[in-house]
């Protein structure tokens, strides 16, 4: 079918903590375009899981579907792969390189695909930027941004390969409410025009109440 | 993998910590300098004493030593033959001095491939009388234009001219220690008395100079025509020939087959200047392992500064995995970074390395013993250089490659999360 993302039977525990189980049984499928949202508590697993659904993290029971591909049996060069061309991020922290400015920065991932030449990707990157109305901001180095505008250029560098998902860990964690805002809109205008399928983990209620559908966990369950 | 990509973002991580990168290169530049200098210097030292006994000294020596008979009467005696003869108080024989044969073994060296040329001498005992005073002395018959060509001869005449010997009749040269012993000046009449007590007066026309102090005290040179008149012999008498070779280290070979061929005694150069060889071989083996020790302690500077730029740019590393790149493209972006420190700082290296010799090339150096070098002697091999740059890559490779596979096996997961 139309499954872009499946978690069939997820598992994990931590060995260093004795064997504490963290991911209980998870199952869940999102379909092209959903705009879905897993919240819970500090230490509910919601953390966890996403990076066992980004593919960062192999140490899991179960399976991970990505584009009707497992991802169980993948070396870790071709998860790499796969996160470069299907899977967009945005982390709590913008995690963007210092060295390189903010257009060199979103361009980043569209080099390592290798698939379109410099003046393409360059084209892409700026319309990018356009979208989320950051195009001024493409020459300023990264230390020189505000946390709500390196939080934009981190969306920006997440779309620039046109991915099947985006994966965001607490994309407004660490914004001011009007901040928060802003990127909130851009989700929401990413999901209704350009029908992007994204995947939000959150602890907060209220961004979780706009998306489309919400995933509850607690204690390494879905609830 | 995309190249590029990898040399561009190994440049940005290596400009952002400059000055640390800056410091490594410094590391290793200083490192190959002082190795390619200190080889240079080494080596041209090495050349210039080995140049000495080398240059001046014949490859292969054709003379009839002062020996007994090898073949003993016993020995030849039927009833003897298988045994193992003991022979008591045996002396030397009165062999004659002379070469035996000397033109049909001259004949034949000249058509030999492996003989560069040769040249005949005549060697005796005389005394040089001053006053009431006898010196002994050693005069060599020799023909000065083929020394001069074979052995450097003229290089060590500090007065007068080496030609003069076979210009002016009856010219002689004596060693300048000899000379101020005798109080003779260039142009001066030099009474001479042979073993056989005929006495002779020759003219100074030059004085010679070898290095070797003691030598210059007994040592004298003429024309082999003087040298056979003193000696009341024909022109045909020679007590040595000396052979240069093409091949220096074929030379005991070739002496081994003179010897037996030409049935006189054969010296060759290794065996006559042992200690020489080692000499150079010690200081070559100490110049290496200085320089390449100085390389080490610079592949440590650039292990440090590479551990540390992994520590500083964890996060980078984890976004750059987080993003799509492999395990494999993190450890090309440190390994790009250590090469292009060691290929920079080598390359540097090679040019102050050059610079240094250059200067050591020029400062005077002034011996007695050395009358043709006026600077210290440096050798200008490539070869060094190639090591140099050769070697400041590999050691930076290895230097990188530890620090690059803990980068490539850093977990983004944790670093992203932990933070």
């Amino acid at each position: 079918m139309n499954n872009i993302l499946e978690a069939k039977h997820i598992s994990k525990n931590f060995h260093d903590t004795g064997g504490m189980q963290v991911l209980n049984d998870i199952n869940f499928s999102i379909i092209k375009g959903d705009f879905v949202s897993i919240i819970g508590k500090s230490g509910s697993g919601k953390s966890t899981l996403l990076y066992v659904l980004s593919t960062m993290d192999t140490d899991y029971q179960g399976e991970v579907i990505i584009d009707n591909v497992s991802m169980r049996n993948k070396q870790k060069k071709e998860l790499a792969v796969v996160r470069n061309e299907k899977i967009g991020f945005v982390f709590q922290f913008h995690y963007l390189l210092n060295e390189f400015s903010v257009l060199e920065n979103v361009m980043l991932p569209a080099y390592k695909l290798n698939k379109f030449s410099r003046p393409e990707i360059q084209k892409h990157a700026s319309q990018k930027l356009e979208m989320l109305d950051i195009l001024k901001l493409s020459d300023r180095k990264v230390n020189q941004l505000s946390g709500g505008e390196k939080q934009r250029v981190a969306i920006a560098r997440a779309l620039i390969n046109n991915p099947l998902i985006i994966m965001a860990d607490e994309p407004t964690g660490n914004l001011d409410t009007v901040n928060s805002e802003i990127v909130f809109n851009i989700f929401q205008q990413l999901s209704k025009e350009y029908n992007q399928t994204i995947l939000v983990v959150t602890h907060d209620p209220g961004f979780a109440k706009k998306t489309h559908r919400i995933i509850e966990m607690a204690d390494g369950s879905i609830i | 993998m995309n190249y590029k990509l990898i040399f561009k973002i190994a440049k940005a991580l290596l400009l952002a910590r400059w000055r640390q990168s800056l410091v490594a290169a410094i590391g290793v530049t200083f490192g190959i300098g002082m190795f390619i200098t200190l080889l240079s210097f080494m080596t041209g030292l090495n050349e210039m004493l080995d140049g000495l006994v080398i240059n001046r000294t014949p490859h292969v020596r054709l003379y009839n030593d002062v020996k007994p008979n090898p073949s003993q009467a016993v020995n030849k005696w039927e009833l003897y033959k298988g045994y193992y003869n003991f022979i008591y108080s045996l002396k030397s024989s009165t062999t004659r001095q002379e070469i035996y044969n000397g033109n049909f073994i001259m004949k034949a060296l000249e058509k030999d491939e492996r003989v560069l040329g040769f040249a005949q001498r005549l060697t005796t005992q005389v005394f040089f009388n001053n006053g009431s005073l006898d010196l002994n002395g050693v005069i060599n018959g020799i023909e000065a234009d083929k020394e001069r060509q074979l052995f450097s001869f003229n290089d060590y005449i500090v007065a007068g001219s080496g030609a003069d010997l076979q210009n002016i009749s009856n010219a002689i040269i004596l060693g300048k220690p000899l000379a101020a012993k005798l109080q003779l000046n260039i142009g001066d009449v030099v009474p001479v008395t042979t073993a056989a007590g005929d006495r002779y007066t020759l003219k100074l026309v030059g004085l010679f100079q070898s290095g070797i102090n003691d030598l210059d005290k007994v040592q004298s040179y003429t024309s082999l025509k003087t040298a056979q008149k003193i000696m009341g012999k024909p022109n045909n008498y020679i007590t040595e020939i000396a052979i240069k070779v093409k091949d220096f280290d074929k030379a005991p070979a070739l002496a081994r087959e003179y010897a037996k061929l030409y049935d006189t005694d054969a010296e060759d150069i290794q065996t006559a200047n042992a200690t020489f060889e080692t000499g150079t071989r010690i200081r070559l083996i100490i110049s290496y392992s200085v320089g390449i020790t100085l390389l080490i302690v610079a592949a440590f500077g650039i292990y440090n500064i590479l551990n540390m730029l992994i520590y500083e740019k964890i996060d980078s590393i984890a976004i750059l995995n987080a993003i799509g790149f492999s395990g494999r493209d993190v450890k090309s972006i440190f390994l790009t970074i250590s090469l292009s420190i060691g290929f920079f700082g080598g390359l540097a290296g090679l040019v102050v390395g050059f610079t240094l010799s250059n200067i050591i090339d020029r400062i005077p150096f002034n011996t007695q013993a050395l009358p043709t070098v006026t600077t210290y002697p440096i050798n200008y091999n490539p070869l060094f250089y190639l090591v140099g740059i050769v070697f400041s890559v590999i050691t930076t490779y290895l230097a990188g490659f530890f620090p690059a596979k803990r980068a490539s096996s850093i977990d983004p997961v944790i670093i992203i999360r932990g933070k």
